[in-house]
C-alpha cells in the first residue's frame, strides 16, 4: 500500500514538475507591454514629502490642482527612507504611479538610461517652463537621450544651522575659517554642549554625506568632487585621505550619539540645545515645530583653503514621470502645474517656507533665514547637489557604510577607504 | 486533585502521604507554606511585571507631550498627559484607514481559510478519498514553506492578475498559504467524532452538504472557535506579505501601516507608541475575550 | 458493506463527486497561490532578473556568487546564532517559566496571560516599543544609568557589536509566552502517579525533573523545536523593523537579507537563491515534522 502509493506520488509529482516547468516560462517572468495610451482615474502623485509640513503643503497643491480643471490628482506619501528603497520597483512595476517626487542630474539619468521616465521635451517647450535658467536646462536634460525627464520646482541649501537664542546664551558668534570653527566647538564643549550634532543615525545615514562633500568640496574643490563621485577618480587617492585627516580635527567634537539617530532626533537635540550646531539642510525645518523656525539661523561651513574657489551644496527637487504611465496627457498637465510659480507660492506658503523656488518670478517666503540662503547660494562659485544626486541612488549606501563605520572606527580609514573604492567599482561599472 | 499536584511539586519533603497530613509541627508547616506561597507569588508577580514593563511603557508614552519628550528623553519618567497623539496617528498618521484595512483583509480571509479548510478536512476525514494522506500533508507542507520563497513570484503574480496593490492580492495569498494548515488541525479533530452520527444520517438521506453543514462543522465548532482565535492574531499581525503585495499608504493594512507612520513620525515616539497602541488593541481584544480558545488552538496544532 | 465500513474506521468508503470538489477547492487555491509561486521561485534561483527585462539564464551563478559574498555569510552564521540563540534561551526560559506557573492556584491566571500577552501583539509593535526603549536616551540607557551601570550604555542599535543581541531580545520577549503554553499543555498531561513513584525513590526536585519532566516531554519538546527552527527561519519582521539588518549587516539574517536584496536591489533571481537557502535550511525540519504529522494522520 505504502510502496504503491509512493511510486503514484512521484508520479504524479514528477507530471506536476514538467507541467509547472513549461508553465513557468510564460506567466510571472512576462513584462507587461508598456504602453503610454489613455486610461481613467486620477493622476498617481507618489511623493516622498512625508515631513508634517511638507505632506501638508503637498495636499494643498494637490486639491488646488483638481479645482483647475478635469484632470484629478491623487497624492500617495511614502516614509522619505520607504521611498528611497522602494523608488526601483515603483519604476519596474507594471503599473507604476504616474509622477515622483525625487531629484534631477546624475540621479535621474540612472533612470532614464533604462527608459524608465518619461520625456518631457514638450512641456518645456511651455510657457510655464520657457523662462527657467539654463543651468536647471541643462541639469533636467538625459546625457544619454539628449531628452528632458525632468520638472524642478524648488531648491534649498545646506548650512551650520543652530538656535540663535542658543549662540547668545552661550556667548559665541558665526565662525568663518575653519580655525574660528574648532575654536567654536572647543568654546562650547566647554560649556558641557556637544559641539557638532548629527543625525546619521537610524534611517538617515546619508546625513553623514554632506561632511564628506563639504570637506571635499573645501579641501580638494567642486570639480575634483563631481570626478570622484563619476568615478574618475578613486575613494582610495590620497586626496580623499586628506578629507578625512581634516575630518580628524573635528570629529572630537561631534555628538557621541550621532549615528545612533535619525537626523529628525538630532534636530529635536539642536533646538533643546544639548547640542551646539548641524550640517543640516533646510528640509530639517519641515519636521521642527514651526515656533521654532524664527529662532534658526546658519552659517556657511567654514572655509579652510582660501584658494579653492567656494561652493556650496544646493540641491534641486522636483518630479519626473514613469514612462509606462497610462496617463500621460494627465501627468504633463500635473508637471505644468508644478512648474508655475503659483504652485510653487503655494508649496512654500503651506511647509516651513524654508525652500527657493526655481520659477524666475515666484517669491520665497521673504524670512530673513531665507534672503541668507539665497545670497549663500548665488554667491558661490559653484554649486554641487549631494552625493547621491551628484552620483546614483545605488552609490550612497557605499557611502553610507564607508562614513558611519568611519565615524565609529575612525583608526580603520585606510581598510575603509579601499573597500568603500571596491564597492564603489561595482556601482560604477554596471 | 490539587493536593496531589500539591505533594508533587512541593519543596517540601516532609509531607509525603497526603495534605493534611504533617509530619513537621503544625506551625512551621503553615509558615513555610505561606512563606513559599508568598515567594512564589513574589517571584511571579515579579516576572509578569518584567514582562508587562514594555506594554506599560508604551502606553505612557502614548499620552506624553511630544514637547515632553524632546524636552526630557523619551526614557523619561512623564511630565505631560494628552491623547492628542492618538488623535495624531488616528487621522494624520492614516491609522484609522489602515485599521479599516486590517478588518476588511482579517474578516474575509478567517473566514474564507477556516471554510474551505473545514470543507477540505471533512472531505479528508470523514470520506476514504484516494491519496488522503498524500493531499492532507501537501496541504500542510505549504503552510510550513519559508514565505520568502513565494515573495518574488507572488508579487509579480499579482503583478499580472492585475490585483497588485488591491487588498484582493493579500486576501488571496494569505488563504492560499493558511488553508493546509487549517485543514491539518480540522482534520486531525474531525476524525475523532464517531461514524455511527453519519451513517445514520446518511440512512436518513442526506447528502454529503448537509452532513457537512448540519452534523460535521457544529461539532468541530470548539476547534473552530480555537482556530478562529488563532487566525485572526496571526493574519492581523502579518507584515511579510502585506509589504509585498500593497504598495500605496492607504491600502496598507495597520502592521504595515505601522512601519510607514514611524517613518514619517521619526522622532515623534508620542505618536508611534500611540499608533503601536491602536495596531495592538484588536488582537489584545480577541485575546481577552478569547483565552481559552486561544490556548487550545495553540496546542490543536503545535505550530507557529 | 456500510456497517462494516463504519466498525472498521468512521470514514465512508463511496466518494461522492461533490466531496472531491470540498477537497479540490481548497487545494487549487493552495496550488495556484503557494505550490505554483514555488516552483517558480525555484526557477528563478537559476536566473540572473531585474524585474524589467526578460530573465537571463544563468544555472548555478547565484549559488557561485552567494559563496564568495561576505555579507552572505554573515547572514548566514547570524541565521546560525540566532536560531541557537533564540531557539535555546526561548525554550528553557518557556520551560522555566511553564514549571512555575504549571500548579493551578490563585492568581495564576493573570501570570500565564502576563506572559502570554506579547504574543497577540504583531512583531512589528512589538520591535517599536524596544526600539523606543533602545534610543540613546531611552528607558534601558535611563536605568543603567541609575543604577549606578553607566558605562554600560550603548546606542544598542546603532552599535555594530550590541544591534544583533538587541533584536534577540524583543524577539525573545515574545516567544517565550507561546513556548511556555506548549509545554503548560505538556506538563499537564505528566501522570502524577510518575512523581509519587520517583519521591517514594527518593530522588530530589532536580532528579525528578531529569528523569520524570522531561523524557515525558519528549514529545513536546519535538513541536516545540520545529516550531522554534521554523519561525527562526521566518524571524523577519522584528529585524526588520528595528535595524533593517544594519549596522552594516551585524544584524543581517538570511531572511532580511532575501528581501532587500530582491524588493531594494533589484536582484530577483539572486534574491530567489537566498529564498532556495532558506527553504533547504528548512527543508529537514519540514520533512521530520511531516513525516510525524503523517503517522498521527491515520
Amino acid at each position: 500500500m505504502t510502496a504503491f502509493n509512493a511510486t503514484r506520488r512521484r508520479f504524479l509529482i514528477g507530471t506536476g514538475a514538467v507541467g509547472a516547468g513549461a508553465l513557468l516560462s510564460s506567466c510571472v517572468t512576462q513584462s507587461p507591454s508598456a504602453s503610454g495610451g489613455k486610461s481613467g482615474g486620477p493622476v498617481t502623485l507618489q511623493s516622498n514629502l512625508s515631513s508634517p509640513q511638507a505632506k501638508t503643503a503637498m495636499e494643498q497643491i494637490v486639491a488646488a490642482f483638481g479645482k483647475r480643471g478635469d484632470t484629478k490628482a491623487q497624492l500617495n506619501t511614502v516614509a522619505s527612507e520607504t521611498f528611497r528603497t522602494q523608488l526601483p520597483t515603483y519604476l519596474t512595476s507594471a503599473n507604476p504611479p504616474d509622477a515622483y517626487t525625487w531629484y534631477p542630474g546624475s540621479v535621474a539619468e540612472s533612470y532614464a538610461k533604462k527608459d524608465l521616465l518619461l520625456e518631457l521635451d514638450d512641456i518645456w517647450t511651455k510657457p510655464e517652463l520657457a523662462g527657467y535658467s539654463d543651468a536647471l536646462k541643462k541639469l533636467c536634460t538625459s546625457a544619454s537621450s539628449g531628452k528632458k525627464v525632468f520638472v524642478p520646482t524648488s531648491y534649498y541649501w545646506w548650512g551650520m544651522f543652530y538656535r540663535k537664542s542658543n549662540f547668545a546664551k552661550w556667548g559665541v558668534q558665526e565662525p568663518k575659517t575653519w580655525d574660528e570653527f574648532l575654536d567654536l566647538c572647543d568654546k562650547l564643549k566647554s560649556k558641557g554642549v556637544a559641539p557638532i550634532g548629527l543625525g546619521a543615525g537610524g534611517d538617515t545615514p546619508w546625513v553623514a554625506s554632506a561632511w564628506f562633500d563639504y570637506l571635499n568640496i573645501r579641501v580638494n574643490g567642486a570639480t575634483y568632487h563631481r570626478e570622484l563621485l563619476a568615478g574618475k577618480h578613486r575613494f582610495d587617492d590620497p586626496e580623499v585621505r586628506k578629507v578625512f585627516d581634516k575630518w580628524d580635527e573635528a570629529r572630537p567634537y561631534f555628538d557621541p550619539n550621532g549615528t545612533a539617530i535619525p537626523f529628525q532626533d538630532a534636530t529635536t537635540a539642536l533646538l533643546q540645545g544639548r547640542t551646539g550646531m548641524m550640517l543640516i539642510g533646510t528640509f530639517f525645518a519641515d519636521a521642527a515645530p514651526k515656533d521654532a523656525l524664527g529662532d534658526l539661523d546658519f552659517f556657511q561651513f567654514p572655509i579652510i583653503d582660501p584658494k579653492v574657489p567656494v561652493a556650496e551644496e544646493a540641491p534641486t527637487d522636483g518630479y519626473f514621470a514613469s514612462a509606462r504611465t497610462k496617463r500621460a496627457d494627465g501627468v504633463k498637465e500635473l508637471l505644468r502645474y508644478l512648474a508655475t510659480a503659483e504652485s510653487q507660492e503655494l508649496y512654500i506658503k503651506s511647509s516651513s517656507g524654508t525652500v527657493l523656488p526655481t520659477h524666475p518670478d515666484a517669491k520665497d517666503a521673504g524670512t530673513p533665514l531665507v534672503a541668507k540662503g539665497r545670497k549663500l547660494v548665488e554667491s558661490a562659485a559653484e554649486i554641487t547637489q549631494f552625493f547621491n544626486r551628484d552620483s546614483s541612488d545605488a552609490l550612497q549606501p557605499t557611502a553610507d557604510t564607508a562614513l558611519v563605520h568611519y565615524l565609529a572606527k575612525p583608526k580603520e580609514i585606510g581598510s575603509i577607504l579601499t573597500t568603500w573604492q571596491r564597492s564603489a567599482q561595482k556601482i560604477w561599472s554596471q | 486533585m490539587t493536593a496531589t499536584h500539591a505533594t508533587a511539586h512541593s519543596e517540601d519533603t516532609e509531607s509525603k502521604a497526603g495534605p493534611a497530613e504533617v509530619v513537621a509541627p503544625r506551625r512551621s508547616w503553615l509558615h513555610s507554606r505561606k512563606l513559599r506561597t508568598t515567594g512564589f507569588h513574589l517571584t511571579a508577580s515579579l516576572l509578569s511585571a518584567l514582562w508587562l514593563l514594555p506594554i506599560v511603557l508604551v502606553l505612557i508614552t502614548s499620552t506624553r507631550t511630544f514637547d515632553d519628550i524632546a524636552a526630557h528623553g523619551v526614557g523619561s519618567w512623564p511630565h505631560s498627559f494628552t491623547f492628542d497623539s492618538f488623535r495624531q496617528a488616528w487621522v494624520d498618521g492614516g491609522q484609522q484607514r489602515a485599521l479599516i484595512n486590517s478588518m476588511l483583509v482579517t474578516i474575509p480571509t478567517v473566514a474564507l481559510s477556516l471554510g474551505l479548510a473545514s470543507m477540505a478536512a471533512f472531505a479528508l476525514s470523514r470520506y476514504d478519498m484516494p491519496f488522503r494522506r498524500v493531499l492532507l500533508l501537501l496541504m500542510l507542507g505549504g503552510n510550513l514553506l519559508p514565505p520568502q520563497i513565494l515573495l518574488i513570484p507572488v508579487s509579480k503574480l499579482s503583478e499580472v492578475l492585475g490585483i497588485y496593490d488591491q487588498l484582493y492580492a493579500l486576501i488571496g495569498v494569505q488563504v492560499g498559504f493558511g488553508v493546509g494548515f487549517y485543514v491539518f488541525v480540522l482534520h486531525g479533530f474531525m476524525r475523532s467524532i464517531p461514524g455511527e452520527i453519519q451513517q445514520a444520517a446518511v440512512i436518513d438521506g442526506a447528502g454529503p452538504w448537509q452532513i457537512y453543514w448540519r452534523i460535521i462543522l457544529p461539532l468541530a465548532r470548539p476547534a473552530l472557535a480555537a482556530l478562529t482565535a488563532l487566525s485572526f492574531t496571526w493574519i492581523f499581525n502579518d507584515l511579510l506579505w502585506a509589504i509585498t503585495v500593497l504598495r500605496t499608504d492607504t491600502q496598507m493594512p495597520i502592521t504595515a501601516s505601522l512601519i510607514g507612520l514611524q517613518g514619517q513620525y521619526v522622532s515623534m515616539w508620542n505618536v508611534i507608541a500611540a499608533g503601536s497602541v491602536i495596531a495592538a488593541a484588536p488582537t489584545v481584544a480577541v485575546f481577552l475575550r478569547f483565552q481559552r480558545h486561544f490556548v487550545a488552538g495553540l496546542n490543536l496544532g503545535a505550530v507557529k | 458493506m456500510a456497517l462494516i465500513g463504519s466498525t472498521r474506521r468512521s470514514r465512508a468508503t463511496r466518494v461522492p463527486p461533490v466531496v472531491l470538489a470540498f477537497v479540490l477547492i481548497p487545494l487549487l487555491a493552495e496550488a495556484f497561490w503557494v505550490f505554483w509561486p514555488a516552483l517558480q521561485g525555484f526557477y528563478l534561483s537559476l536566473t540572473s532578473w531585474d524585474g524589467l527585462a526578460a530573465p537571463k539564464f544563468v544555472g548555478l551563478g547565484n549559488y557561485s556568487e552567494m559563496v564568495h559574498d561576505a555579507v552572505f555569510r554573515t547572514a548566514a552564521i547570524n541565521t546560525v546564532l540566532w536560531l541557537l540563540l533564540f531557539g535555546g534561551l526561548s525554550a528553557a526560559l518557556g520551560l522555566g517559566a511553564a514549571m512555575l506557573l504549571q500548579k493551578e492556584r490563585r492568581g495564576i491566571g493573570f501570570y500565564r496571560a502576563a506572559l502570554f500577552l506579547p504574543v497577540v501583539f504583531s512583531l512589528v509593535a512589538t520591535a517599536l516599543v524596544w526600539q523606543a526603549m533602545y534610543q540613546p536616551d531611552g528607558l534601558i540607557n535611563n536605568v543603567l544609568e541609575a543604577v549606578g551601570l553607566g558605562g554600560w550604555k550603548h546606542a544598542w542599535l546603532a552599535d555594530q557589536d550590541t544591534a544583533f543581541y538587541a533584536v534577540i531580545v524583543p524577539a525573545l520577549w515574545r516567544q517565550v509566552g507561546y513556548v511556555m503554553v506548549l509545554y503548560l499543555a505538556g506538563l499537564k498531561g505528566i501522570d502524577p502517579a510518575l512523581y509519587e513513584a520517583a519521591k517514594v525513590d527518593g530522588a530530589s526536585r532536580w532528579q525528578q525533573f531529569r528523569f520524570v519532566t522531561l523524557p515525558q516531554l519528549r514529545s513536546v519538546n519535538a513541536v516545540v523545536l520545529s516550531v522554534i527552527v521554523i519561525d527562526s527561519l521566518r524571524s523577519f519582521d522584528v529585524v526588520w523593523a528595528l535595524t533593517r539588518g544594519g549596522p552594516y549587516h551585524s544584524s543581517e539574517l538570511l531572511s532580511t537579507y532575501m528581501y532587500s536584496t530582491a524588493f531594494q536591489s533589484l536582484r530577483l533571481g539572486y534574491g530567489s537563491a537566498l529564498a532556495v537557502v532558506i527553504f533547504v535550511l528548512a527543508f529537514g525540519v519540514i520533512v521530520s515534522y511531516l513525516v510525524r504529522a503523517f503517522r498521527e494522520a491515520d
